[in-house]
C-alpha cells in the first residue's frame, strides 16, 4: 500500500541508497528470472543472465530518464543482455537462425518445471530463433504492446508483428509435436 | 489478403485494439482463411499457456553484488590532499622566512610581516592608553581633595554648632542668674518693706498704747 514507485527507488539508488536498489531488484527479480529461463531454457543460464541484467541495469541507472515505465526500460536492457549472452555463446549464430539442438545436454526445462504444459511451451520456445523468441516472450509473458516491444528491441512495429506471426506458425507445429509426444 | 494485413489484424486483435470494421474483417478472415484461423488459435493457445505457466521460485543469488556503486572515498583518501599538504608546507616556509606575524589586540586581528617599530595604530593606542591612565589618576586625586574639603567643612560646622550651643547655654545661665538675683533682690526689698511696715505697725501700736495718734503713712 505504501510501496514506493520505481522512479523514487531509482532516484534513491542513484544517490547510493543500497536498500532502495535491493527493493527494486526484489520487485523485478522474478520477472527477469523467468524471462531468462524462457530465453535460455536453462535455470543456471537464467540465473547468470539475471545477475548480468541487474548489474547492467545498475550501471545504466543514471541514463534512465523516467520518461517511460521502468519495467519497459528494464526489459530493453534485458533484451540486449540476452543478445550479448547468445553472442558470447555462439558468435557465428545470427539472431534469426534456428538454434541447433545441443546433443548430450539434459533437457533443462525438465530440471526446473513440473508442469507438462509449461515444459512443452518452454521446449517449443527453445526451437525458435532468438529474434522470434524475444517477441513471443515480451508479448505473451511481458504483456507489452507491439509499440513497446518495437521500442525495446529497436525495431519497427511492423517487423515485430511479422516476427510474431512467423513465431506462431512455428510454435503451432512444435506444440503439436510436443502434444503428440506427450 | 496480403500477409502483412493479416499480421496487422492479428496484432491488433492481440492488443485488443480492433475497430468494428477491423473486427468484422478479422472474423471474416477467420472463417474464410484456415491458415489465419490456425494462427489465431495458436496465438490463443500460447496466450493461455503463458497465463498458466508454472511459477518457479527464484534461486538464492547474491543480489548485493549488483550494487556496484564505488564507495565514496574517505576524506583522507582525497586526491587533492597531497597537493594541499605540499602547498601548506610551502606557505609555512614562506611565512617563517618572511617573519609573518599575527597579532590580536582588542579583538582585532592583524597580519603583517616583520618590521622594526610599532605601527601608527599601535602608537595611537599607546598614547590613548597613557592619556586614559593620566585622566584616571587626576580624577582620583580630585576625588580625594573633594573628600578632604567636605570633611573639613563638616568639622568646621560641628565646631561652630558646638560653639553656638555652648555660648547660648552660657548666656541662658547668666540670664537665669540675673533673674535669680533679681528675684532675690526683689525678695530682699519685699522683706525690707515688710519689715518697715511691721516696724511702722509696731510704732502705731505703741502710739495707740501711749495715746498718741500717728499721722497716716502715704505712698506705700
Amino acid at each position: 500500500m505504501f510501496e514506493k514507485h520505481d522512479e523514487q527507488l531509482v532516484a534513491q539508488a542513484l544517490k547510493g541508497n543500497k536498500r532502495a536498489w535491493m527493493a527494486l531488484v526484489t520487485r523485478y527479480e522474478k520477472s527477469i528470472y523467468h524471462y531468462g529461463l524462457r530465453m535460455t531454457g536453462n535455470p543456471a543460464d537464467a540465473a547468470d543472465l539475471m545477475q548480468d541484467i541487474f548489474v547492467s541495469v545498475f550501471r545504466s541507472l543514471a541514463n534512465y530518464r523516467g520518461d517511460g515505465a521502468f519495467k519497459g526500460w528494464l526489459f530493453r536492457i534485458a533484451h540486449f543482455r540476452c543478445i550479448e549472452f547468445y553472442r558470447k555463446r555462439k558468435p557465428e549464430q545470427s539472431m534469426d537462425d534456428v538454434p541447433e539442438p545441443e546433443c548430450g545436454r539434459a533437457t533443462p526445462e525438465g530440471e526446473v518445471l513440473n508442469d507438462s504444459t509449461s515444459q512443452s511451451l518452454l521446449a517449443a520456445m527453445q526451437r525458435l530463433p532468438l529474434s522470434q523468441k524475444a517477441v513471443v516472450e515480451l508479448k505473451f509473458f511481458g504483456q507489452f504492446t507491439f509499440d513497446e516491444i518495437a521500442d525495446q528491441m529497436g525495431l519497427s512495429p511492423n517487423t515485430v508483428k511479422s516476427r510474431l506471426y512467423s513465431a506462431l506458425s512455428r510454435l503451432k507445429l512444435d506444440l503439436e509435436v510436443e502434444h503428440a509426444q506427450a | 489478403m496480403p500477409k502483412h494485413d493479416k499480421e496487422r489484424l492479428l496484432a491488433k486483435w492481440l492488443d485488443d485494439g480492433l475497430t468494428p470494421d477491423e473486427r468484422q474483417a478479422f472474423e471474416k478472415l477467420c472463417i474464410d482463411d484456415s491458415e489465419f484461423a490456425e494462427q489465431v488459435a495458436a496465438a490463443n493457445q500460447v496466450s493461455m499457456m503463458a497465463e498458466q505457466f508454472e511459477q518457479v521460485a527464484v534461486p538464492q543469488w547474491n543480489k548485493s553484488s549488483t550494487f556496484t556503486m564505488p564507495e565514496k572515498a574517505r576524506w583522507w583518501q582525497w586526491q587533492g590532499l597531497p597537493a594541499l599538504s605540499f602547498s601548506s608546507s610551502a606557505a609555512a616556509i614562506v611565512m617563517v622566512l618572511s617573519g609573518f606575524q599575527v597579532s590580536v589586540d582588542d579583538g582585532r586581528m592583524s597580519f603583517g610581516f616583520a618590521r622594526s617599530g610599532p605601527s601608527q595604530q599601535e602608537i595611537a593606542a599607546m598614547v590613548d592608553d597613557k592619556l586614559n591612565q593620566y585622566q584616571l589618576a587626576n580624577q582620583e586625586m580630585f576625588g580625594k581633595y573633594v573628600d578632604a574639603i567636605a570633611l573639613q567643612q563638616k568639622e568646621s560646622a560641628a565646631q561652630l554648632t558646638q560653639y553656638l550651643l555652648s555660648s547660648s547655654r552660657q548666656e541662658r545661665r547668666e540670664d537665669f542668674a540675673e533673674f535669680v538675683k533679681f528675684i532675690n533682690q526683689q525678695r530682699d526689698d519685699d522683706q525690707r518693706f515688710m519689715a518697715r511696715q511691721l516696724n511702722h505697725l509696731k510704732d502705731e501700736i505703741d502710739a495707740l498704747e501711749g495715746g498718741y495718734i500717728m499721722p497716716p503713712v502715704s505712698g506705700e
